[in-house]
């Protein structure tokens, strides 16, 4: 019972980790990214290449978290800024990038499947069970993060900028505030905590050009729950993602992996808004 | 002569294929207020957008402080000391009323006096800092938007039909804020108003606008309400 608990908070932790840079993206930018799936496989992909260069598996976050930002930097210059005004178009171009970074991710590196070594390893006894450490520690990273993007939302002028950008950009730029400069950063920082979330989420998994596909689905259903809310992302990834571990426990894993669709296009069915408050 | 605060060459605009504004010119020295009328759908609005950036404009230039702003981005003519009050949607509902002043100011820096000056004229904004801006109400939302504009230290500010359902004491109280103001700093101040004996309480000089056209201008003084309200009148 203490195993299905921390199974259900750890999932939370990592559906979290996985989703957030999205749900800032579309907070601010109100774009779908779908290249986010992209990010989380070249995230993992950095992983992969920490662990060939016999780097410290400590190296590989903060390797895919800048290389993140920096191809963020450069796709929304040449891709999403251009479509600006054309919202429909610009989600479309993401979705075509992400299958770029498929294909130049294949020629690469091939088909094959890779995996790499956790940075933490081992178990730690905890409620009376025995408890996966790296597990344990993608809650806390879970944490750390979101602490980290709502002290920047609520405690600095960038964030109040930004909170202006996502309630009402045209006021924010009648009182000064360079909106195209606050996207930018908005895009960059989201890929780089989408390449972050890969490199994160590869000591769980294996790793494959089409590893960001699945994530991409959970993270979008959970953005689509949420809107623009931090803590309805968190309270999501912790119902859905708790009920996806039910399924997979006591139903079965193929099941469990659908569980998050599932649900959430039923919940927004009843409730348009999901989880954000109405 | 001193370079205007504001200048209108030849201004056409409009949205899509609609033309609103036809060759509007307009002149406003640094100093004087400017109040501009005109039935609903006139274009006033319309206007003032054209001004900021948010409508480029078909045909014509536009000049503040002397400077070319016509192809310029609304967010740097605002950084141009211009502060804009828009008609609708002139408040973050859901941020807090302090938080809402801060985004007046360029910067959180020197801002305690600022505030404290601002505030000086609205005391309620002071105590109710924490309060969401959309639970104020009204009139205390007009109020909080001329704070707000009043906080950057503008030089030119352009004011969107700020009494609209205000109550008179409240009225009274802006135009008195506005006249302050005016007296005791170099601002000018492009206000487009429905209420036009507050408009000529604050304004040296007035406008009307037409179907996209100025179609009447002078001085305020003995007469001119009488005029305004000949155009105004159906
Ligand atoms: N976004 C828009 N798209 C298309 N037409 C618009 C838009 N905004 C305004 N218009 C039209 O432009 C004309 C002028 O509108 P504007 O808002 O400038 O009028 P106004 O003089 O400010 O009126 P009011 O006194 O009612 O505020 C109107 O006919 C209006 O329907
Ligand atoms: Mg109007």
């Amino acid at each position: 019972m203490n195993n299905l608990l921390l199974d259900v908070v750890t999932t939370a932790g990592i559906l979290f980790v996985v989703a957030v840079g999205l749900l800032v993206v579309f907070g601010v930018l109100k774009i779908i990214n779908f290249a986010h799936g992209g990010f989380l496989t070249i995230g993992g992909y950095a992983a992969l290449i920490v662990t060939q260069l016999h780097w410290s598996p400590w190296a590989a976050p903060p390797v895919a978290l800048i290389l993140g930002i920096l191809l963020g930097m450069l796709v929304e210059r040449l891709i999403v800024r251009p479509l600006y005004s054309r919202p429909l178009d610009a989600i479309l171009a993401t979705w075509g990038l992400s299958i770029v970074v498929v294909q130049l991710i294949t020629i690469g590196f091939g088909r094959g499947t890779e995996f790499v070594l956790s940075p933490l390893q081992g178990a730690v006894a905890l409620l009376g069970t025995s408890y996966s450490l790296y597990r344990l520690a993608m809650l806390v990273v879970a944490l750390v993060i979101g602490g980290a993007i709502a002290g920047i939302l609520q405690g600095t002028r960038l964030g109040l900028a930004a909170r202006a950008v996502i309630m009402n950009e045209t006021l924010a730029q009648s009182l000064g505030i360079n909106s195209a400069l606050v996207r930018f950063a908005t895009f960059s920082v989201g890929a780089g905590l989408a390449t972050m979330a890969g490199s994160l989420i590869t000591p769980l998994l294996s790793i494959d050009p089409l590893m960001g596909v699945p994530w991409l689905l959970n993270a979008f259903m959970l953005v689509m729950v949420s809107g623009t809310s931090l803590v309805s992302l968190a309270v999501a990834s912790l119902v859905l993602g708790g009920a996806q571990v039910v399924v997979s426990t006591y139903g079965n894993p193929v099941l469990g992996a659908l569980t998050i669709v599932v649900l959430a296009a039923l919940l927004l069915r009843i409730r348009p808004t999901g989880f954000a408050r109405a | 002569m001193a370079e205007a605060a504001l200048q209108l060459d030849g201004v056409t605009s409009g949205y899509g294929e609609a033309m609103v504004l036809r060759g509007v010119n307009l002149t406003l020295a640094p100093g004087e207020v400017l109040a501009v009328l005109g039935k609903n759908g006139m274009g006033k609005s319309t206007l003032l957008k054209t001004i900021m950036g948010f409508l480029p404009p078909r045909d014509g230039q536009i000049y503040i402080h002397g400077r070319d702003v016509t192809r310029v981005a609304p967010y740097r003519r605002a950084a141009q000391s211009v502060a804009y009050s828009p008609q609708e949607q002139a408040i973050f509902q859901d941020l807090t009323v302090s938080e809402n002043l801060r985004l007046g100011l360029r910067s959180d820096r020197r801002s305690a006096a600022a505030t404290e000056r601002v505030t000086a004229f609205f005391p309620f904004l002071g105590k109710r800092g924490r309060q969401p801006a959309g639970t104020l109400s009204g009139g205390e939302q007009k109020m909080l938007i001329m704070a707000r504009a009043l906080l950057s230290n503008p030089r030119l500010l352009l004011i969107d039909e700020i009494s609209e359902g205000l109550q008179p004491s409240v009225i009274l109280r802006l135009g008195e804020v506005l006249r302050r103001e005016c007296a005791t700093r170099e601002l000018t101040i492009l206000i487009i108003e429905q209420n036009v004996r507050f408009a000529l309480s604050v304004a040296s000089r007035y406008a009307v606008l037409a179907r996209g056209e100025i179609v009447d201008a002078g001085a305020v003084g003995p007469g001119a309400e009488t005029a305004i309200q000949d155009h105004l009148a159906v």
